[in-house]
């Protein structure tokens, strides 16, 4: 572990990678089945963000605004633009929960949304997402962890049987359904809350409803406290188990920083072996797993000469330095959006919290960036290796495909990265001959 | 230091044709109910393509994280291309409480000492507006300081919508930057183009006909543009307003303040850069100019039916149904129609009332103006026996199920469809639609529905 630099030295952003919660919360709520995110804010803040999903997933997005203008900012303390919003959205549409979130603005004004919302007759989240605090991760976070204090019933009862599986934001639908059929695989029904998995993976549905479609729905969340498991991935994610357990003290809970490359999954099939009593894995791990040892043999040679900057989310900013490491891929710099308590975990020379900027400085220091599409200006114009992850990605498409998590998506990651490694310094080459 | 503009003032038009029927403010939104960005994103539109200048975003962050780098408005700027880098003070808790002041003053120090700008453009956000941040002083104090234009953009979101807000970037360019510099050399056949973008480098397409007429784009709001010429655009002998009827005001107010003329047009489609060409040198009113133009659009028409002679066979017939909104609503019908399609139906949901008009003008009587596209489009498929269908990836499925091309029209397109030549672009673009059989393929059914 290297150097950790959690505060930025200059006064602005510059090409900034940072989210802001309000997204990360949206983006939460369009995990639950028939589900409208109501961002409460200016109608930009949802505009944004529905177009920056839009473009990620290649989906339509659900999601409304209370459209809070300058003369309700001020005459209004939320009752107005949230009821009315609800009333609108209703009339059109029948959701099974509507997901108010904050932006900076009523933040500022101090809107009172929890009175707001006790007032409301319609099953409803509120949570506080200003977007001058925090960021993707943290927003995804708060908002399911208020679904969990707001919906989850309490319970004393345990089915064994039943885990709940409490991912990171930055986990792409299909690696939350790679999740749950590995740990399917022991024995256990397996909830993920909220669940990309089943409502972003990019299928073919009819898709012309205003309301998100698949995803966990609100009745199994009311439900998911008689879980004998519950497993979180992503340290942001520990204030949501915190709050599921309190509606069970009895459930167990097991906590994984990630679930990239080979000690992290063997962690994880260690809990679950534990756990289930099984003496071994199901046949595909098994094969999965000497899958990802071969391929960290074939791709350390171009790793091990590979000199990494890494540019994303805390919880996945780990995942991917993990994964890059134990191949043998030098991570000489790691940037986080935010502060994290993941960051001192990192195994990269330098960590910190910034921009792309301070990867333009920086760009003597490594060969490869692994970043959103953002960094494809950075690559481009020093001649860098990239391979894009995180949001936004709006220059390829597949996004909701690409797993990179457990034995299997650790060993396509691990050719990735090696490939574009090797395609980098072939045109090195030929750009000095 | 100019005064704030007056947002009830914008709101009130008065050169906007449909004004005597609307009293109330373009646009209130509805909570619940509201689709299409903010001020803040119109001003963005307007002011990002000056790629020589920074544009500082005052606020937290997703008005500029969810934003930067979304539109490819293309730039000739020899220089490193600010247009498509990200600047925000991503304001914190601290600065709500105790102001942001201080921390923008030392942004924009931070941004003319590593990347020496032309201007720098401050945009207001909802946030830092509430709290109060005098942008106007802080600016002020900037350009003293550093002696190059810094404007203050006041386009926080929560004022209006895009429309508004491109006019209110209009206004602060109009305060602090035309008039202030004169031009070295000036022509009779000076112009700016208004509104025009450059997205896709649509300008392109039709700005070399321009020159080749004598003509010189003196300035542009803001497509390819850069601070010095738009400082100049007061000496301009017409304002030309491409497809943008957001900055109308901005046109007025200079047409009060230095006396030039007018004209709005568009570029999409072979009849509509044809007048539009014709227009200009009309409205330039020399007699030898306007002979030039004639002759060139006969020349240009000509070659273009030329490249499109292989399409019209493949078009003759075809149907198409188009469900966007704005500008586009006309425009692209229009071209589509110089493509030998038959457009039977356009939304007009999302278009002002002049969009509508035009709209009418162009699909003919039998034509249908969609006013709840999502739920008539497919009817009006079924109806006409529409071959395509042009929308927001939304209607994909709709296409599918009806088995008939579809095109996403909404989607950040990369190639331009502008002038003659994008007209081809378009073309092609359709001709690929039509031939993929993708649409028929997906839409089997899987084996265990049989």
């Amino acid at each position: 572990m290297g150097e950790v630099i959690r505060k930025p030295i200059k006064p602005l952003q510059v090409n900034p990678i940072k989210l802001s919660q309000p997204m990360g919360a949206t983006l939460a709520f369009l995990g639950i089945d028939k589900c409208m995110p109501l961002m409460h804010g200016g109608q930009g803040c949802a505009s944004f963000t529905k177009v920056f999903m839009t473009r990620h997933f290649s989906e339509p997005i659900a999601i409304q605004t209370t459209a809070v203008t300058d003369v309700t900012a001020i005459l209004d303390g939320g009752d107005y633009s949230i009821v009315e919003a609800i009333k609108n959205i209703t009339k059109k549409a029948s959701p099974s929960l509507i997901g108010l979130h904050t932006t900076g603005l009523p933040e500022t004004k101090g809107d009172d949304i929890r009175g707001v919302a006790a007032k409301i007759d319609f099953p409803l989240v509120h949570v506080n997402t200003p977007d001058y605090e925090g960021g993707l991760e943290s927003g995804w976070a708060l908002a399911v962890k208020a679904i969990i204090e707001q919906l989850v019933e309490a319970s004393e009862e345990l089915d064994g049987n039943k885990l709940v599986l409490l991912p990171h934001v930055s986990l792409q639908p299909i690696e939350v359904e790679k999740l749950k059929e590995f740990i399917a695989g022991f024995g256990f029904e397996v909830l993920a809350l909220p669940d990309l998995s089943t409502s972003l993976d990019g299928y073919l549905g009819e898709k012309q409803g205003s309301l998100s479609g698949g995803g966990i729905s609100v009745e199994q969340i009311r439900a998911l406290a008689d879980a004998g498991l519950v497993l979180s991935v992503g340290d942001s994610m520990l204030g949501a188990a915190k709050a599921l357990l309190e509606k069970n003290p009895a459930m167990r809970h097991h906590h994984f920083a990630h679930l990239s490359g080979l000690e992290a999954t063997d962690a994880l099939v260690e809990r679950l072996l534990a756990e289930t009593g099984f003496q071994k894995p199901p046949a595909s791990v098994i094969r999965w797993r000497k899958r990802l040892q071969d391929a960290m043999l074939d791709s350390h040679f171009s790793l091990g000469q590979t000199r990494f900057a890494v540019a994303a989310e805390p919880d996945q900013l780990a995942g991917v330095c993990a994964s890059l490491r134990e191949a043998g891929g030098r991570v000489r710099l790691a940037i986080a959006t935010v502060d994290s308590p993941q960051l001192v975990k990192i195994p990269a020379e330098k960590v910190l919290v910034g921009d792309l900027e301070d990867a333009e400085n920086l760009q003597d220091d490594y060969d490869l960036i692994v970043g959103n599409f953002h960094a494809e200006a950075l690559a481009h114009r020093f001649h860098k290796g990239l391979v894009v992850r995180g949001f936004p990605n709006w220059e390829q498409i597949g996004n909701q495909l690409k797993n990179d998590v457990l034995y299997e998506g650790g060993a396509y990651f691990l050719f990735e990265a090696a490939n574009v490694a090797e395609a980098m310094r072939a045109a090195t080459h030929h750009g000095r001959d | 230091m100019a005064p704030k503009p007056k947002i009830r003032e914008l709101l009130d038009e008065s050169a906007c044709t449909h004004n005597k029927t609307k009293k109330a403010a373009c646009n209130a939104p509805t909570p619940g109910a509201t689709t299409g960005g903010c001020a803040f994103e119109g001003a963005q539109i307007s002011l990002f393509p000056y790629a020589d200048a920074a544009h500082l975003v005052h606020g937290p962050i997703t008005c500029l994280g969810a934003s930067w780098e979304t539109r490819a408005t293309r730039t000739s700027y020899p220089g490193r291309d600010l247009t498509q880098m990200g600047f925000t003070t991503g304001i914190s808790t601290n600065d709500v409480v105790f102001g942001g002041e201080q921390k923008l003053l030392d942004s924009i120090a931070y941004i003319v000492e590593h990347y020496a700008p032309e201007a720098v453009f401050v945009y207001a956000t909802c946030v830092t507006a509430l709290i109060g941040d005098d942008l106007d002083a802080v600016c002020k104090a900037a350009k003293q300081k550093y002696g190059i234009p810094v404007v203050p953009v006041h386009a926080p979101g929560f004022v209006g919508s895009k429309n508004l807000g491109s006019r209110l970037g209009g206004e602060a360019a109009l305060a602090h930057l035309v008039g202030t510099k004169e031009p070295e050399v000036s022509t009779p056949f000076d112009i700016n183009l208004i509104g025009e973008y450059n997205v896709t480098g649509d300008m392109w397409q039709y700005t070399p006909l321009l020159e080749e007429l004598g003509i010189r784009v003196l300035s542009t709001l803001s497509g390819d543009g850069r601070v010095a010429s738009i400082r100049t655009a007061h000496r301009a002998r017409l304002n030309v307003i491409v497809c943008a009827k957001s900055l109308i005001s901005l046109t007025r107010k200079m047409e009060e303040k230095y006396g030039i003329p007018s004209i709005s047009l568009s570029f999409y489609g072979k009849r509509d850069t044809s007048n539009g060409l014709r227009a200009i040198a009309e409205a330039l009113g020399d007699a030898d100019l306007v002979a030039r133009t004639n002759a060139l659009i006969e020349r240009e028409e000509a070659r273009l039916e030329e490249k499109l002679r292989p399409y019209r066979e493949l078009f003759k017939g075809k149907k198409a149904v188009l469900n966007t909104g704005g500008n586009k609503t006309w425009s692209i019908a229009s071209a589509l129609q110089d493509l030998g399609i038959e457009v039977v139906a356009t939304a007009v949901k999302k278009a002002t009332e002049s969009d509508r008009e035009k709209a009418r003008e162009y699909l003919g009587e039998n034509g249908v103006l969609m006013m709840d596209p999502g739920s008539e489009q497919a009817k009006i498929i079924d109806a006409t026996g529409a071959h395509l269908l042009l929308a927001g990836g939304r209607s994909l499925y709709t296409a599918i199920k009806k088995r008939i091309s579809f095109i996403d029209v909404n989607q950040e397109k990369k190639k331009s469809y502008g002038g003659y030549d994008g007209l081809l672009n378009l073309a092609e673009d359709l001709k690929n639609a039509l031939e993929n059989p993708v649409f028929k393929t997906v839409a089997k059914r899987a084996p265990w529905e049989k």
